[in-house]
């Protein structure tokens, strides 16, 4: 086993990241009161484009991507009304190892009205990467959660496939000690799922998009649909509604239409439950 | 020759008395049990609608993911830790169960679907078995028809591995009848695809025995987008 952040003979280098943050509301602002950050994972200084109640942090991975055996760990605690963003500056990769997990794991506790965004960048998994994601979520009673993945399979520019590897993402949301929302998604490399239309129908790019802690009534679901209706798309997508919240996913060639449309819908839920218009971190467009 | 006809057919009456659990499962797997499986398609409707079902291959190739990667999976692996629970009269387990099974519903119309048919199997069992333990707590709130039929096998004392195969059977029968209005296929073909599943379907049953609870997973992009589609399909046959 290697040392945190510490590499060994046997394999390249083998990280072992870790970062704690906590949020807590000071009068009209969200400070980030708690920060612990241990290689290589890191945070820039949180800035606030859109005024002081909305924190947002750039949560950043130096080494651009996993190996097998890197394991790196985020551990999120939103105190009483904090309300917190976060994003990454640029594509996860997960890349080819020699059948060895790369794991990440996030653990997010949301206090009585608080509200986190979780809108990382795209994920590329390499062919032969072994990936397991993890995310679990815990709810306070008006605490509020919306997050994002897009998962791109093999670099489909180069026509890489994903034809080994394992990949893994589990979300799970908690209130009270019961689930509100358990997605275990899982695909092996090579699977015929890939083609199948029961899978992704040769698609390379899946998306999901979950907001969760309030029920959504039908026309907030008719306009996520009506959204994705209005431009003209080259992949499929759906939106339903979960028992506390919404769901929507994608299957396509494109991660930017899928967050294309991810952006849309948030500012739709933006919009309706926190009466502001999504604010796109800058990141994103360089 | 009567007195030797006699005695060869009187044992065989006994024979099936002893073994009750039998009928018990082909009555709980029954196409006929009256919880209004057939009225719906789990977004079958939608996958032949868009042409991503054409034919039997392409139906039977859609059913066996459903069974081996896909939601059928997860509800076999489900029914078995609710049966155990069931057995050791662990109503908590069970329950929690059931909230994590509707909690991995990824449509509001595979959500329903499921809790419109536990309760009225768990209302059915309650008028076969008037002393049915717990049946209050059972009442209370939702309920996934995979987890009703769990309590039925075990408390019929029907085994947990037939049970799982009785299931997933009924599971394959119910969506083959769908296919074969919507695709559509004659009944010979669809008595061929039942047929052709029958491997699959053990398979699936023995995966579901043996499943740790971390390795519980699906990859059903193509079912829950086929599903959402359907809430809004706008001519259909089946439910939503």
């Amino acid at each position: 086993m290697a040392s945190p952040g510490g590499c060994t003979a046997e394999t390249a280098c083998i990280w072992r990241g870790q970062l704690d943050l906590g949020f807590a509301r000071q009068g009209e602002r969200t400070a980030l009161v708690e920060r612990r950050a241990h290689m290589p994972l890191a945070i820039q200084r949180p800035f606030y484009p859109e005024g002081p109640q909305i924190c947002h942090v750039l949560v950043l991975h130096p080494p651009g991507g996993m190996v097998g055996g890197d394991r790196l760990e985020i551990d999120l605690d939103l105190k009483l009304g904090a309300q917190a963003l976060l994003t990454t500056p640029s594509a996860g990769k997960w890349y080819r190892s020699a059948r060895r997990q790369a794991l990440q794991q996030i653990h997010a506790r949301l206090a009585d009205d608080a509200h986190l965004e979780w809108l990382p960048q795209e994920t590329i998994v390499f062919d032969g990467a072994y990936v397991r994601q993890s995310q679990h979520v815990e709810l306070a009673p008006r605490a509020t959660w919306l997050g994002w993945d897009i998962t791109r399979f093999g670099r489909s520019a180069r026509n890489e496939r994903f034809l080994t590897g394992e990949w893994r993402n589990f979300t799970e949301v908690w209130r009270d000690g019961r689930p509100l929302w358990i997605d275990r998604q899982r695909i092996a490399g090579g699977d015929r799922l890939f083609d199948a239309t029961y899978g992704l129908a040769g698609q390379p790019v899946v998306g999901s998009l979950v907001w969760l802690g309030q029920p959504v009534v039908a026309a907030v679901i008719e306009a996520a649909r009506a959204a994705w209706r209005a431009s003209p798309r080259s992949g499929e997508a759906g939106v339903t509604r979960l028992t506390q919240g919404m769901l929507c996913r994608y299957r396509g060639p494109s991660s930017a239409e899928a967050r294309q449309w991810f952006g849309e819908v948030w500012d739709l839920l933006r919009q309706t439950f926190r009466a502001r218009p999504a604010c796109s971190p800058r990141i994103w467009n360089t | 020759m009567a007195v030797t006809a006699m005695s060869s057919f009187v044992p065989r009456i006994s024979r099936m008395a002893e073994s009750p659990t039998l009928l018990r499962l082909l009555q709980l797997a029954s196409p006929s049990l009256p919880v209004g499986a057939y009225s719906y398609s789990e977004g079958l409707e939608y996958a032949v609608h868009a042409g991503w079902i054409r034919d039997a291959c392409g139906l039977r190739d859609w059913l066996r993911h459903g069974l081996l990667v896909g939601a059928a999976q997860l509800e076999a692996a489900v029914l078995v830790r609710v049966y155990d629970a069931w057995g050791v009269d662990d109503i908590g387990r069970l329950r929690d169960w059931d909230d994590w099974l509707s909690a991995t519903r990824e449509t509001e119309e595979l959500r329903n679907q499921s809790h419109d048919m536990g309760r009225a199997l768990l209302r059915l069992l309650r008028d076969l078995e008037p002393t049915l333990p717990h049946a209050t707590e059972l009442f209370a709130t939702a309920c996934n028809f995979t987890t009703a039929f769990g309590i039925a096998a075990a408390h019929w004392a029907i085994a947990r591995d037939d049970a799982t195969i009785g299931y997933l059977q009924s599971w394959v029968a119910n969506l083959v009848g769908a296919g074969v209005k919507l695709i559509p296929l004659g009944q010979t073909a669809g008595q061929q695809l039942l047929w052709d599943l029958q491997d699959n379907i053990a398979c699936a049953a023995h995966i579901a025995q043996r499943l740790p609870d971390e390795d519980l997973g699906v990859s059903n992009w193509g079912l829950a987008l086929a599903s959402m589609a359907h809430e809004t399909q706008y001519s259909r046959l089946f439910r939503s």
